[in-house]
């Protein structure tokens, strides 16, 4: 058989630098700037409901909505914090991570040819995941000197006949920017008025150091039009539980349901018993924040003095500073910086061609880690910048 | 907060539980004091219980200690009883947890 691999899925392009990853993955002694995850552990008391939750015999298949519980919790927290109410049965799915959300969300809306409208720099799987749904993914470039913002006139532009949702992903990775609620509200607009779907990816929203976070689906008219998707995974360290939630209008949710419960069935038992004890323990999260606070103005004043430009990113755990003075692209300066002084980035150019001069540089390691690798960096860029 | 051990301090500490009897009008006061004077002394305190103080002893090495108790404590007139604890790890102290903080283990790349 010749076409063993479906043409939908050859014809994603596989990451060009998969090589410079392979070698970060094996260095030794390396310090890596690379992680898109929390170093801190997640927190005792949500591991220890879940192994208590494990010794009561919970190992068995949930409601594929997930556990009443935890939709509950969630419906109270989200009102709480941000004054959309969201009802526990219908309007809330619990999902394996954002990923599975995300995934479900554009399957759920998409027909093919349908055009989806996506930011970038952005995170890396928006566009594949588009195109496996059957719709075209449209790019707006976002830059510094819009703080990497995504601007309605520039939204607007792309609107076609055939656009059927935006991807708005705030705080963002990798940028580290944030939209503030007048941002947000001219976004709103222009959606209204062209009457598009909106998928709303909050994960770092807890993660805001300036300002507060608005939730998209809390502005005007916007709850009917948002599917709001967010996790545990970043702000209460539980990456590697993959657990997340998708909340809007029953209708959708209904539909990512059909899909989730084919493909899914549930969120593993386990997973959700602890984030139903996570949304009861957020000093923790208060002191995770307070230490990401701590580390980013430490990142963004060492990486100006060694000489580059750096943007003041308001959330997430990311900086990303240019290298354009370095004459190098940001995949050449990637390469080099970790074959010379072992410290890995990520060129810009992985999250859209418009991220290209820049490199991410997570904020998510220890300071001890975060003032070694300015030094290597600083080292780096002497024989650069001179 | 420092750990002793990481530090390569050697003192050595001990806790060590007291009968005591009390006295007319002074009860457990008076004798307490009086051991709360003692250098060595770090800590005294009245516990319910078994026992009636229980004190907390620091010296440069166990016979040290030994000795203190021996030679200081166990002869004062109203202690009746000593038993010395010497302190071998301590894993947490005044709410800190002396071992490394737990990292995961992570991927150096992941988008």
């Amino acid at each position: 058989m010749s076409d063993r691999v479906s043409d939908r899925v050859r014809e994603i392009k596989g990451s060009g630098i998969r090589e410079f990853f392979d070698i970060a993955q094996r260095m030794e002694g390396a310090i890596s700037l690379g992680v898109g995850e929390p170093d801190f552990v997640t927190p005792w008391s949500i591991r220890e409901a879940c192994i208590f939750s494990l010794e009561k015999g919970y190992t068995s298949y949930t409601s594929n909505w997930g556990l009443l519980e935890l939709r509950e919790s969630l419906s109270d927290r989200i009102y709480k914090e941000s004054g959309v109410y969201y009802e526990p049965e219908g309007e809330i799915l619990i999902t394996t991570g954002v990923s599975e959300a995300f995934d479900l969300a554009l399957r759920a809306i998409v027909n093919p040819g349908d055009e989806v409208i996506l930011h970038e720099p952005s995170y890396v799987s928006y566009k594949p995941c588009t195109t496996f749904a059957g719709g075209t993914p449209v790019c707006v470039d976002t830059g510094v000197e819009d703080e990497f913002k995504l601007r309605a006139e520039k939204l607007e532009e792309k609107i076609t006949a055939r656009t059927k949702a935006v991807v708005l992903s705030y705080p963002s990775n990798p940028t580290g920017a944030t939209l503030g609620r007048k941002d947000l509200e001219a976004i709103a607009d222009v959606v209204n008025e062209h009457d598009l779907l909106v998928i709303s990816d909050e994960i770092y929203g807890k993660l805001t150091y300036e300002g507060e976070h608005t939730c998209f689906s809390s502005l005007n008219g916007m709850k009917e039009q948002t599917i709001l998707l967010n996790g545990f995974s970043k702000a209460y360290a539980m990456t590697g539980w993959r657990i997340g939630y998708a909340a809007g209008n029953k209708e959708i949710i209904e539909a990512m349901m059909k899909i989730h419960q084919y493909i899914m069935l549930c969120t593993p038992i386990t997973a959700q018993m602890a984030a139903v004890e996570a949304l009861r323990s957020d000093d923790e999260v208060e002191r995770m924040v307070s230490e990401y606070n701590r580390r980013r103005r430490l990142m963004v004043e060492g990486l100006r003095e060694i000489g580059l430009s750096c943007f003041e990113p308001k959330g997430a755990f990311y900086t990303f500073p240019s290298v354009e003075n370095t004459g190098l692209t940001s995949e050449e300066f990637a390469k080099r910086l970790l074959l010379e002084e072992k410290v890995v980035v990520i060129p810009g150019s992985v999250f859209g061609d418009c991220g290209e001069g820049f490199v991410r540089c997570s904020y998510a390691v220890s300071q001890y880690e975060l003032k070694e690798a300015l030094e290597r960096m600083g080292r780096f860029l002497d024989n650069y910048l001179r | 907060m420092i750990n002793p051990e990481k530090a390569g301090i050697d003192a050595v500490q001990a806790l060590i539980e007291l009968k005591v009897s009390p006295e007319r009008n002074t009860g457990y006061d008076s004798v307490a004091e009086r051991i709360s004077r003692f250098p060595e002394v770090k800590s005294v305190r009245l516990v319910s219980g078994e026992y009636d103080l229980l004190i907390v002893v620091e010296g440069n090495t166990m016979k040290e200690v030994a000795y203190f108790v021996a030679e200081k404590i166990a002869p004062l007139e109203q202690v009746r009883n000593t038993v010395t604890h010497f302190l071998l790890k301590t894993y947490k102290e005044n709410g800190e947890i002396y071992e490394e903080e737990e990292k995961g283990e992570r991927l150096a790349v992941t988008l």
